[in-house]
């Protein structure tokens, strides 16, 4: 596994307890899996997405990430509604593992509460955690 | 707790190597390499080669006028019919049939054996056989970390070994699976049958980890890094893979082989696909020898199954006591020990393919769920279950073989051809 201070966690993003992550982008939020989760998880061979229009309170699992050996939840940064989700992901699971931030994103959501998002943790916050 | 873990000759190879550590046995082993992943791991295996780092198994010998007698009490095949060079896979059982580990016991000769078990086990099971071997006249030596061993698994390993061996046309003479020559002890008498260009003695065994053709290669631990790093320049030409031990679950759940304390275990060790470990009689009413755990075995009351499964698609379910497997009558019959994706195999009309299957054009290998689970009930071949576990599930399909078309028991010649 990597060491924590090899990790890549950029600055500008929110992060759960669970290794997802959350960025606002203009009115939306971006959710994916943090380099953490990926690196833990290994080869994902499948993410499990759920439907456009289907709601989520914060925590709840919204899906699966699947790699060769293992079957892992996900659960959802922020309270709010599905509006897009990565379809790349049903060819290319591989997308969360090469590029947990960008190309690997996993949903994106319409927030009911934007200041759900003061109730993550920043990335010093993140690795505090990590460390234990 | 990290800097106590085990290592093996390899270890700095490994983290240099962009090595996934993570505790196994008591030892710092890779899960798989951060720079290829499991998936490539495994599927290199099944298309060409791959190596694998196992020095953290454990060897032990047992030798002396009743070493015969004493295998025979303590592990699970009849070794009468195990000759000089050929080694077979069984179990170790206690009193109550339960599995302590499995093991390859290989035979030099009827007063000398060397028995190969999983990490961190050389001590508990050396401590079983003394405490069994009461008056019988037979040495037991743990050679835990004296030891090193390479697994080379894949259909090119034989052309690759080749290169490396001083005689590989008299090593690989006369070789059928389960079978081996030579000895990593420079003064046995076997140790010319088996030997390296670079000199180094080798016990060379056609078996292995995955269900695939190959061989598994014992040297002193000193060696171990140069056949290492002589098998990958060598394998170039093959694109060899080393491969971690994920790649290593998810190949030997498509080769229904189980893995050790998850598979088999605590419990009774009988109706489950590897009974073929345990010594029937003809009839396969009775057992042609007495043995540790018989007893228990011959008391049929409440015995559990265990069952292979593929799933649908790729989709696994989390596995342990709190899964559970639903039967077409809705009833919960028991749970699931193991469940891995074997990224080398599809459904294709009803059938399972798989990369290395002859003739699938048209064919894409999209990974299919495996494993094992233990119920209450036999079921029958062709059974629909459903596996859940928390508010996830998945339906998969009772099989007797998963992944079709391996190669572990065909001839070396067939695979020395160009």
């Amino acid at each position: 596994m990597k060491e924590i201070n090899d990790l890549n966690l950029p600055e500008n993003i929110k992060y759960t307890e669970q290794h997802e992550w959350a960025k606002k982008d203009g009115e939306i939020i971006i959710v994916g899996i943090n380099d953490y989760a990926q690196d833990q998880l290994g080869d994902i061979v499948f993410v499990e997405l759920p439907d456009i229009e289907d709601s989520f309170t914060q925590g709840e699992e919204f899906g699966t990430v699947e790699s060769v050996k293992a079957v892992s939840e996900i659960y959802i940064p922020v309270s709010g509604e599905i509006i897009e989700i990565n379809s790349e992901l049903e060819e290319d699971p591989e997308l969360v593992n090469t590029s947990p931030y960008d190309k690997g994103w996993i949903v994106k959501i319409k927030p009911s509460n934007l200041s759900e998002l003061d109730n993550l943790f920043s990335k010093s916050e993140y690795l505090n955690m990590l460390k234990g | 707790m990290e800097n106590k873990l085990k290592i093996t000759p390899l270890n700095a190879w490994h983290r240099e190597n962009y090595g996934n550590m993570a505790d196994f046995g008591g030892f710092d082993m890779p899960l798989w390499y951060s720079n290829i992943g499991v998936k490539k791991e495994h599927l290199a295996v099944l298309e060409s080669v791959g190596i694998f780092d196992t020095s953290h198994m454990a060897c032990i010998m047992v030798n002396g006028e009743d070493a015969f007698k004493l295998l025979q009490l303590c592990f699970s095949r009849d070794i009468t019919y195990l000759k000089h060079g050929r080694c077979g896979y069984g179990v170790i059982l206690n009193n109550k049939g339960h599995v302590i580990d499995d093991a390859i016991v290989y035979c030099f000769s009827k007063t000398d054996y060397m028995v190969c078990v999983n990490a961190g086990m050389g001590s508990s099971i050396s401590s079983h056989f003394k405490a069994h071997r009461e008056n019988l006249l037979v040495n037991i030596t743990d050679l835990s970390e004296k030891l090193a061993k390479i697994d080379i698994q894949g259909k090119n390993s034989a052309k690759i070994l080749s290169k490396l061996l001083k005689h590989p046309e008299l090593v690989f003479d006369k070789m059928p699976y389960f079978s081996f020559k030579g000895h990593f002890n420079e003064n046995s008498s076997f140790a010319l049958d088996a030997v390296f260009k670079d000199k180094t003695c080798a016990l060379i065994s056609r078996s292995g980890y995955t269900g695939e053709f190959g061989f598994e290669i014992f040297v002193k631990p000193e060696f171990i890094v140069k056949i290492w790093h002589d098998i990958l320049n060598t394998g170039k030409e093959f694109n060899i893979i080393p491969c971690g031990l994920g790649a290593r679950d998810s190949l030997r759940t498509g080769a229904v082989l189980p893995l050790s304390h998850q598979d088999i275990g605590d419990w009774k060790f009988i109706n489950n696909p590897w009974i073929f470990a345990l010594p029937f009689d003809s009839d396969k009413k009775g057992f042609t020898k007495d043995f540790i755990g018989k007893q228990a075995l011959c008391d049929s009351s409440l015995d559990k199954f265990t069952f292979p499964f593929a799933g649908e698609n790729l989709k696994k379910i989390g596995t342990g006591k709190d899964s559970m497997v639903i039967d077409k009558y809705g009833s919960n019959i028991g749970y699931v020990l193991s469940c891995a994706t074997d990224m080398g195999i599809g459904w294709h009309k009803n059938k399972i393919l798989s990369i290395a299957s002859p003739n699938v054009s048209g064919f894409k290998a999209k990974g299919i769920s495996c494993g094992f689970v233990k119920v209450n009930r036999k079921l029958d071949y062709g059974e629909k279950l459903l596996l859940a576990k928390g508010n996830r599930e998945i339906q998969v399909t009772v099989l007797k073989d998963i992944r079709p078309d391996r190669t572990a028991r065909k001839t070396i010649s067939s695979f020395l051809l160009n």
